[in-house]
């Protein structure tokens, strides 16, 4: 079962898709939001699989409403018309669909969802998850968005965090953008197995360090995937040969 | 004006210098004495005739008859020309007589005779002069005038086609056929009535390159179909109220100029509002003016006003069809209400 929240602003056109969801009895739909902010509070309480967002509401824009979330759930996006702001997008890791809303469509997006979904779960085990919810699982996407341009980032691709005032600048593939965020509150979120805090400035991917190097002062020079070279502090060198040894 | 200018003294004195040549040629031919005497004349005749000219221009240009049409500019250039001539003759007679004081002293017993016969020799050079002057002006004004017609068609061109464009927003349509698919079910008469609202849209705005203006009371049908439609979207988000007076229901207005300024409204005001808003539409008369007021919940965004396609448009058609007498603006009324105002003189 794949629980879902509809998200729109307008009854008319959730009625509709809530309609043509009838057909997909493995789509649960938990709860609908009229606008950004109620979607918010939605996922937060509701925790759900997935959501269906339009693009254009008041306020807030989808765009705008996801890049409010810590973890981002699967999404799915609704829009009236080929929107500009979904060329936005550098890595289509996501589908849209375009309203009205045919039904064939919908149902490819669904089955390309469901791939991924157990792509995911032979990923993780699903006791991890149920753990603890408000820790980001490695197989978690986030959503971030720097200016006009939007990516859906998985975790695993995340080579680097790098503190930049109250910023943190995200390090993946060829993209470095910037997220409102300190780097304290992101290391609370993420699992310290994979993302260790190297120095006070950054926290790297320990599944994507290329070399090991010692440095002077007793510290140690890490060279990530992306050719990037962290220095880890003394302090922090012991931590990392305690986890690195066993 | 530069390079005219440029122009003017290559013509002014290679034209000059023409004459002199030509003149001499013909005296040599003739048999004439080409003396000291004679030069220092053709020179004198040359170089005033140069002066004379150029002073004549100055004041063809100061007091822009070149600018005026041709069956004004005529006879005024008539007028001057015989002026300038005696003018010339003027000068001349002056300055032979500071040269030769005392040998030329029986001559001007003869003045009026020759007084006249140089006038009308003058008039041989200074004519042409001025018809030449003239034409060339009068060819160049009007190539400029072709190439400044040639440019405005293909703006207005260009702007018909981006406002026909930008009639009708993809964004609505397909908003509006999604709500109806929806209330096919749940309100099968407001369906049907929502069909014919959007049929009327559209055809209507496919009309709209054909005429230059329609009733007021035909745009404002289409307006309130329009409205009606992004009811059914917004629900209870939308309120909509008219104040429309009797009067101006057979006005002229341009059209889709009041719609496209409704989709405005809607766009940047109330879909941005999430508790929705008002939209006011007013038209009454004032003054000589039909006056089209519309009044929307929401904020002025500057940056769209600058460089919003919409008010761009509807400023430009504006002036196209009215010239300085139209009148179009658009401002926050207080924090919360944006007010966009059309004055639109009577036909």
């Amino acid at each position: 079962m794949i629980r879902a929240v509809i998200i729109d602003d307008e009854r008319l056109a959730r009625n509709e898709l809530k309609k043509l969801l009838l057909e997909f009895p493995e789509i649960e739909i938990i709860a609908e939001a009229a606008n950004a902010n109620e979607g918010i509070e939605k996922i937060d309480s509701l925790n759900p699989d997935l959501i269906f967002l339009d693009i254009q509401m008041p306020g807030k824009t989808g765009f705008d409403m996801l890049a409010e979330l810590d973890k981002a759930p699967d999404v799915i996006f609704t829009t009236a018309y080929d929107d500009y702001a979904l060329k936005a997008f550098e890595v289509n890791a996501l589908d849209y669909l375009l309203k009205p809303v045919e039904p064939r469509r919908l149902a490819d997006a669904l089955h390309k969802l469901h791939l991924e979904e157990n792509r995911d779960r032979e990923a993780g085990t699903e006791e991890d998850i149920a753990v603890n919810r408000s820790l980001l699982h490695e197989t978690d996407q986030v959503f971030v968005k720097d200016g006009e341009r939007c990516w859906f980032v998985k975790l695993t691709d995340i080579r680097l965090f790098e503190s930049v005032g109250n910023y943190a600048k995200i390090y993946f593939s060829t993209h470095k953008p910037l997220i409102l965020k300190s780097l304290n509150a992101l290391e609370e979120r993420l699992d310290e197995k994979v993302f260790f805090r190297a120095n006070r400035k950054h926290i790297v991917n320990l599944r994507l360090i290329e070399k090991i190097e010692p440095y002077f002062n007793g510290g140690l020079l890490l060279e990530l995937k992306g050719g990037e070279k962290i220095e880890v502090s003394r302090r922090q060198t012991v931590k990392f040969k305690e986890m690195m040894s066993l | 004006m530069q390079k005219t200018s440029k122009y003017y003294w290559w013509f002014q004195v290679g034209g000059w210098g023409m004459l002199a040549l030509l003149i001499i040629l013909i005296s040599v031919l003739a048999g004439q004495r080409v003396d000291q005497q004679f030069l220092v004349g053709l020179c004198l005749k040359i170089l005033t005739g140069i002066f004379i000219t150029h002073v004549f221009r100055t004041f063809i240009q100061r007091v822009n008859w070149l600018n005026l049409p041709v069956e004004k500019a005529f006879p005024r250039l008539a007028l001057a020309v015989i002026i300038v001539c005696l003018l010339d003759t003027v000068v001349r007679i002056s300055i032979i007589g500071w040269i030769y004081p005392i040998t030329e002293n029986k001559k001007l017993e003869l003045s009026f005779t020759r007084f006249l016969l140089i006038t009308v020799e003058n008039g041989l050079y200074i004519i042409p002069w001025t018809l030449i002057y003239y034409f060339f002006h009068y060819i160049q004004k009007t190539r400029r005038q072709e190439l400044d017609t040639l440019k405005l068609e293909a703006l207005v061109r260009e702007l018909e086609l981006k406002t026909i464009k930008s009639h009708i927003n993809p964004h609505f349509i397909f908003n509006a056929l999604n709500s109806i698919r929806a209330l096919i079910d749940e309100n099968p008469l407001r369906a049907r009535t929502a069909i014919t609202e959007l049929s009327n849209i559209l055809r209507s705005s496919m009309q709209t390159e054909k005429q230059e203006t329609v009733f007021f009371e035909k745009e404002l049908n289409i307006v309130k179909d329009y409205l009606a439609l992004e009811h059914i979207r917004f629900e209870d988000r939308l309120h909509v109220r008219y104040e429309i007076a009797e009067n101006t229901l057979t006005q002229l207005i341009p059209p889709m100029m009041l719609q496209t300024l409704v989709e405005n409204a809607i766009k940047h005001g109330i879909s941005k509002q999430v508790s929705g808003g008002t939209v006011v539409i007013v038209s009454k008369m004032k003054d000589r003016y039909h006056q089209l007021v519309i009044r929307n919940t929401g904020r002025l965004n500057k940056s769209e006003t600058e460089d919003g396609f919409g008010l761009t448009s509807t400023r430009n058609r504006l002036y196209l069809l009215f010239g300085e007498q139209a009148n179009f603006n658009i401002r926050e009324i207080n924090e919360n209400m944006v007010e966009a105002e059309l004055h639109i003189p009577l036909i």
